[in-house]
């Protein structure tokens, strides 16, 4: 898909929902916004503990259902089976990501993380996340500023091939690199 | 008697193994034991489907065989009407009257009251035919969560989030229902007051916040959250208060859920490589137990609420089977052989309801026997069972 027709599509799209259903439009950046989020009461937590790797960010204030994830679409990283290390061979679609972002100065990226259908709900969204940090973490580790690295997971909800094959397996198991375009 | 009937297989393995250490195996051969049996005589004007409700419900504990009213160890009677049931039982052998009693549920529910009401008086076990299933389907095209009967009965819809919904939890009497939503566009946990459909987003950190699990007395949540680093398990207060990190690995930990005494969780963690079951304090002190199942692939425990069992889903090759892990003795052994996943135990600590393929199914972990629920709606998963 050509993204340049993506943002009519989007107006459209978007003034469509607008006039569906005022009250119901969601709210992207959580009751806590760019703040993070979180919730009043004590945390018993240390935030920066090491064990943990790098921490999610902030949630920004976009849709991240309109994500392009044309642009970088080669650049997918795909991950063995119940891994979330990212091999020697998939290295080098991040560096090209680095490339393209040093040269387009001012974009955001949103790392999408996603496990194949094999297993517990609950493992699989754990798994898609991890795999969205460690790819966060490898591009942080390129130089890219965190702040403007988004992740999420969507566990094994969202395939990108059909199938009990493990060619389509393999294919779902994936970082997708969005970019953000809408603020 | 006929002996090659399938159900009254099970119930001769376990008389064998309880008394052979007793018994001769040739004593036993002739002194075939049989479930207590239970006749049944229920009249007015809803009999008929109180009837059918009833000897379901029993015949389902695969503990009681229901038979007619003119013959049993027992004698159940009762007056059905809109009202509810007024039932009564008798034990033949004695001539006792066990309970006299009014179940005033509505619809189908005083039935399974009464048959719940039996099932306790005659077994010593808590029946679960009242209980209630909380569950994700896919049929709309997205994952929302339904509600139905433990009988498959009543299955509705509670969400309309064309999100995905996922890992529903009901707290102990079946009032309160917690799950997560990508509603915002990101997995957060909500909470939903079920007598008043209220509902509230109860946990939105950065990252995801998934798998939420109701502390025995209610007062709180075991969740997944990684908002510090990779996925770790945390418990909240359902005002989103008193957050306690339990977990601290470089691996991710998901599907916690509570023993029934409220002070440890056990858990999914793959700290050490593949995914393994742990047991930890609630308190948030460091501590990992790990259990050794034999399986290399363990996720989603559900641990029983009489706290002598946790079921799991292991993977095995290809398939994804049911195991169920004995907390005294530290040993594990697979219960299913068809396959299936996401167990969550019944409130009499010897059914589990789990999925397999998009149905869910019962499963007396007794006899082996599974039986499908018959939902009204297809591609379901994640079952959850008040108790």
């Amino acid at each position: 898909m050509n993204t340049k027709c993506r943002l009519p599509l989007l107006i459209a799209l978007t003034i469509a929902l607008a006039a569906c259903d005022d009250s119901q439009s969601p709210n992207y950046t959580g009751m806590g916004g760019d703040n993070g989020g979180g919730l009043p009461g004590g945390d018993t937590v240390n935030p920066g503990d090491a064990s943990s790797g790098i921490p999610p960010g902030p949630r920004g204030n976009f849709n991240p259902d309109n994500c392009d994830y044309t642009t970088l679409a080669a650049n997918t990283v795909y991950f063995d089976f119940d891994k979330s290390t990212i091999s020697g061979s998939e290295r080098g679609k991040l560096e090209a990501v680095s490339e393209w972002f040093k040269a387009n100065p001012g974009h955001s990226l949103f790392l999408a993380g996603h496990a194949d259908k094999r297993g517990t709900p609950e493992y699989n969204r754990a798994l898609g996340e991890r795999r969205a940090l460690a790819v966060r973490e490898y591009l942080v580790g390129l130089g890219l500023p965190a702040a403007q690295l988004y992740t999420n997971s969507y566990g094994s909800d969202r395939p990108a091939v059909d199938g009990d094959t493990e060619e389509a397996y393999a294919k779902n198991r994936r970082v997708e690199i969005g970019i953000i375009v809408e603020k | 008697m006929n002996l090659s009937h399938p159900s009254l297989r099970p119930a001769l393995l376990v008389f064998l193994l309880a008394f052979s250490g007793a018994q001769t195996y040739g004593q036993v051969e002739v002194s075939v034991p049989t479930l207590p049996r239970v006749g049944l005589s229920i009249t007015g004007p809803l009999a008929g489907g109180a009837t059918e409700i009833v000897s379901n419900d029993l015949k389902r504990t695969g503990m009681i065989s229901p038979v007619g009213s003119g013959s049993g160890d027992y004698l159940a009677s009762g007056q059905a009407d809109e009202s509810g049931i007024t039932g009564r039982l008798v034990s033949k052998k004695t001539g006792a009257e066990v309970f006299n009693q009014t179940f005033t549920g509505r619809g189908r529910l005083a039935a399974h009251q009464f048959a719940d009401a039996i099932t306790q008086a005659v077994t010593g076990l808590p029946g679960f035919a009242a209980s209630k299933l909380a569950f994700i389907s896919n049929s709309t095209g997205s994952k929302e969560l339904y509600l139905a009967d433990i009988d498959g009965f009543n299955t509705r819809i509670v969400t309309h989030d064309h999100a995905i919904c996922g890992s529903p939890g009901l707290n102990h009497d079946g009032t309160k229902l917690v799950y997560t939503s990508y509603k915002s566009g990101y997995p957060d946990v909500y909470l939903i007051d079920l007598p008043t459909g209220s509902r509230t987003r109860i946990a939105f950190f950065p990252g995801i916040n998934s798998g939420p699990s109701f502390s025995p007395d209610g007062s709180l949540i075991a969740l997944t959250l990684s908002k510090d680093g990779n996925p770790e398990i945390y418990t909240m207060s359902l005002d989103g208060g008193s957050l306690t990190r339990i977990t601290r690995t470089r691996g991710g930990e998901t599907s916690p859920s509570w023993a029934p005494t409220g002070d440890r969780l056990v858990y999914s963690s793959d700290d050490r490589g593949s995914p393994q079951l742990f047991i930890s304090s609630a308190s948030g002190v460091s501590d990992m137990d790990h259990l050794v199942t034999g399986n290399s692939n363990c996720t989603k425990p559900d641990w029983s609420p009489g706290g002598k069992s946790i079921a799991f889903t292991a993977r095995i090759g290809e398939q994804f089977q049911i195991g169920v892990f004995d907390v005294a003795s530290r040993t594990a052994q697979l219960i299913t052989t068809d396959g299936g996943q996401d167990p969550a135990w019944t409130r009499d600590s010897r059914h589990l309801v789990y999925s397999n393929n998009g149905r869910l199914r019962l499963l007396d972990t007794v006899s082996r026997e599974s039986l499908p629920i018959p939902t009204s709606v297809g591609g379901c998963g994640e079952p959850t069972v008040s108790h």
